[in-house]
């Protein structure tokens, strides 16, 4: 007779039950609530696809799916277009400053990039600093807001999401495979676009399409930008707050095609990228090429312009934030009313940010380590369903799982609307993709056979789970908790759907400050989240600088 | 000590059978190999006795224990990994105190044990370093030490030497073999390195497909094999069908290149074959060279190295074979 479960599963059979559950009440189970929400009529009894056809019906919102696809579409071509000849530069040109413009470079990723769109419109909007300055020369220009400037802000937010991958596999190229192309008598003009451009196009696609998504299911930025132009993410948050009926169901329309979106261009993705993987498994970078010296410069200015462009909105929201607002209008006398003004109310939106941010960031790890190990360890068709439900959230936008979890936990045996874990809870389901991601990568860093040393010298699976791989786990750990923190600490999209009374944000607060017109407080608001962010980055950094020091 | 007895062993993945009811015994402070070609089973039969891999049938005994039920971390038995498995994150003495301390050892105890069995893998005062400052030899001698520490029942080793280079294999061989004899802990070893398994062992099982083809002394296999692949996979050998040695009966006959001389070199009893040399390779201590027969097969022949003698390819030979040590097989 053979016991029902083999010992060396129980741990992973336990941690993916406890997985499942998770993820079936705080994810599936909202979500499903969404789906039967634009389902049902307003009262929420009978079954019926009318709200499919009453919105889809409706050029507003036929025109919010088109402006969403194409926003979403120029941003990732523009992003595309800036960074492969960037990434290219970085690894394959003499380009001075290189560590410093990869820092610079990914800065854009853990800051708020609705920060960066309010910028825009502080300098370039209709009252804005640089437009007047500009009006007073008389010289005009087109308007930032719609979708050029939304595409702009993207562009300028989301690069470093195609640079990072493209110019990692820039650098995995074996320099042999081009030298082949050379000796068959390829020049090398002609051997980067036949040989080397086809081996890093499926990194280059791959951060497409993340950019793409993330345009998809940004809030922020054309809730800032948009004006009139209807965007799907903003319609949805609109609609949920306007609903009236007990049930949701445009704004559970709305939901359900956004999903549908997201996870066909993944799906597309999945089948594209899988049967397209070129590894030439180079063991070593190829050599910095030979360039004149105007190539040199223009690399080098084209460089540093972007990174420096994308940093300096950012750069202006803290400026301005010293600066004397009078309503709208900005006087250039430095001033710390704005901090005054924002924290004289109270400071519970930033004790909030960093306990929110705090707490869901001990739960993404506590969820998505364990989550990781069972799906790096365990093969089975369990673990690839654990693995593509951990997923899930990637493709769901923050507006959407929080109207889900409203409808889902307003009433019955678990109520969480109103109170502060539905914020945690709902940022903590968000950022599990990203920890499952990272830990499973550092997963796959560490050998099995050391978990089976430790268990054949004497130590249960939870044992060697807890003394082998948490300690070697614990760098790479450490800086997905500082990064997630960090992404949850300037969340908007889910945010303004769930905050009340007293659990506001900061990032509610400027989400207020601009819909009520206080330019001074947005600007303190937006620089306090910028510190908030920049610190535990800049401490992370110096801890990892150490780290290596000392090994 | 402790004696391993193994009953219809039987594990499937998917379709494969990787092990395939292997029955087998294992005497107490033997030193027992398993052999074979990759994929064979043999490491799925190691990790059996581990408890890393569960049994669809049969059953496995320590002695009269029966072990094949029990969790891998109550099993009391020291693993040598390929890769070494040394813990990164610990200190050569915190490698090898892991399964004291496990085993609540007292700290005194555990000090005294750590520093002799480093003294016992030649790496006393080594306790300090951490595993990154020390070369593959080293890691190697401290995964054994972590393993013999603890004092176990069984000692298994996986494919221990297969990341050294070839002069460290040797020797770490030699050594590995003279601790378990010291010690006379019962040790099962899993290579797919015939030379080595033959130098190690006490006895060696031969697997292919999931079963066991021959068991037996190293010499005992290799001079009398059972099958044809127990007689190609052991060392070298010509395959000669009966009828092209003039000798009766349907089957194949195994032929070592060293039971070949030529001509000159051998007693008069031996039978004779005519051929012409069609390559040779001098090796140093032995010259290798290929006699294609009249029938247009293929002998190899290894030979003691004769400095007045070049043999080129082309030259009419006439070789005789010892009688004594053809193999005929089934």
């Amino acid at each position: 007779m053979r016991l029902a479960i083999p010992h060396q599963q129980r741990l992973p059979l336990a941690i993916a039950a406890l997985g499942f559950l998770f993820l079936g009440l705080f994810l599936l189970y909202p979500l499903f609530n969404v789906f039967s929400a634009s389902v049902l009529d307003g009262e929420g009894e009978k079954f019926t696809f009318a709200n499919y056809v009453k919105i889809l019906g409706r050029p507003f919102y036929r025109g919010a799916v088109i402006n969403t696809l194409t926003i979403g579409v120029a941003a990732t071509i523009t992003t595309i277009l800036i960074s492969v000849p960037f990434a290219f530069a970085l690894a394959r040109l003499p380009v001075p400053g290189k560590a410093a413009i990869i820092a610079l470079a990914a800065m854009p990723l853990v800051l708020p990039s609705f920060v960066s769109a309010y910028a825009i419109v502080l300098l370039l909007g209709r009252a804005g600093i640089v437009t007047q300055w500009l009006q007073s020369w008389g010289i005009g220009f087109g308007s930032i807001y719609g979708a050029g400037g939304i595409v702009l802000v993207y562009t300028l937010t989301l690069y470093p999401y195609v640079l990072l991958p493209t110019m990692a596999a820039f650098k995995a190229v074996d320099v042999s495979v081009e030298e082949a192309a050379q000796s068959l008598g390829s020049s090398p003009r002609r051997t980067l676009w036949t040989v080397t451009l086809p081996i890093v196009i499926p990194a280059i696609l791959a951060g497409g399409l993340l950019v793409f998504i993330e345009t998809l299911e940004n809030f922020g930025v054309p809730f800032v930008l948009a004006e009139d132009m209807p965007i799907f993410a903003v319609e949805a948050f609109k609609l949920f707050v306007g609903e009236t009926a007990p049930n949701p169901s445009s704004a559970g329309v709305l939901g359900v095609l956004l999903i549908a979106m997201t996870s066909l261009v993944l799906l597309i993705q999945r089948r594209f990228l899988s049967s397209r993987r070129f590894s030439t498994g180079a063991r070593s970078a190829p050599p910095i090429l030979r360039v004149g010296l105007g190539l040199r410069i223009l690399a080098t200015t084209y460089c540093w312009a972007i990174v420096l462009l994308a940093l300096v909105p950012f750069f202006a929201i803290v400026v301005l934030s010293f600066m004397e607002f009078r309503g709208p209008v900005l006087h250039p006398n430095f001033s710390l009313a704005n901090f005054t003004a924002l924290f004289e109310r109270s400071t519970r939106p930033l004790l909030n940010t960093l306990m929110f941010a705090t707490l869901a960031a001990v739960g993404v790890t506590l969820v998505g380590v364990p989550i990781a190990y069972v799906v790096t360890r365990m093969r089975s068709a369990m673990a690839s369903l654990l693995d593509v439900i951990a997923t899930l959230p990637f493709a769901v936008a923050g507006t959407v799982l929080a109207i889900g979890f409203v409808v889902s936990f307003n009433s019955g045996w678990l109520i969480l609307t109103g109170g502060p874990f539905i914020m945690v809870l709902v940022y903590t389901v968000r950022k599990v993709p990203f920890a499952v991601r990272s830990s499973s990568a550092i997963l796959h860093q560490i050998d099995p056979s050391l978990e089976e040393a430790s268990i054949s010298l004497g130590r249960s699976p939870l044992q060697t789970f807890g003394r082998i791989l948490v300690p070697l786990m614990l760098g790479g750990i450490l800086s997905g908790f500082v990064l997630t923190w960090v992404t949850i600490a300037s969340e908007l999209s889910a945010t303004v759907v769930l905050y009340s009374g007293q659990w506001r944000t900061l990032t509610v607060v400027m989400f207020q400050a601009l819909e009520g017109g206080g330019g001074g407080i947005a600007t303190a608001a937006a620089s306090t989240l910028i510190i908030v962010t920049l610190l535990p980055i800049a401490l992370l950094y110096r801890l990892v600088r150490r780290y290596e020091l000392s090994t | 000590m402790t004696g391993i007895v193994i009953a219809g062993a039987t594990r499937s993945f998917g379709t494969v059978r990787a092990v395939d009811g292997v029955n087998l015994t294992v005497g107490d402070s033997e030193f027992f190999t398993l052999l074979g070609p990759s994929g064979c089973g043999k490491t799925t039969l190691l990790r059996m006795i581990a408890g890393f891999c569960e049994l669809d049938a049969g059953e496995i005994r320590f002695g009269d224990k029966r072990i094949d039920r029990l969790p891998a971390h109550t099993r009391n038995i020291g693993m040598v990994f390929q890769n070494y498995a040394v813990f990164p994150n610990l200190t050569v003495a915190g490698n090898v105190a892991y399964g004291l301390k496990a085993r609540r050892v007292t700290a005194a105890d555990v000090a005294r044990r750590v520093d002799e069995a480093l003294a016992l893998v030649q790496l006393a005062g080594y306790g300090e370093r951490w595993p990154h400052q020390l070369s593959g030899g080293q890691l190697q001698r401290v995964a054994i030490a972590r393993a013999l520490v603890i004092r176990p029942q069984v000692l298994l080793f996986d494919e221990p030497l297969s990341n050294l280079d070839a002069r460290l294999r040797v020797s770490m061989r030699g050594e590995i073999r003279e601790l378990q004899k010291s010690l006379g802990i019962t040790a099962i070893y899993v290579t797919h390195d015939q030379e080595e398994a033959m130098s190690v062992s006490d006895r060696i099982a031969l697997m292919q497909s999931g079963r066991l083809e021959q068991v037996g002394a190293p010499a005992e296999i290799y001079r009398n094999p059972t099958s044809r692949f127990a007689a190609e996979f052991m060392g070298t050998t010509n395959l000669v069908e009966a009828r092209a040695l003039g000798r009766g009966g349907a089957g194949m006959i195994s032929l070592r290149p060293e039971a070949l001389r030529l001509d000159a070199d051998a007693p008069a009893g031996w039978p004779r074959l005519g051929g012409s040399v069609a390559h040779v390779e001098v090796l140093g201590p032995i010259t290798r060279f290929d006699v294609r027969l009249g029938d247009g097969s293929l002998l190899k022949v290894a030979a003691l190295d004769e400095p007045h003698r070049t043999l080129t390819p082309g030259t009419s030979v006439t070789l005789a074979y010892d009688p004594a040590r053809i193999t005929v097989l089934p």
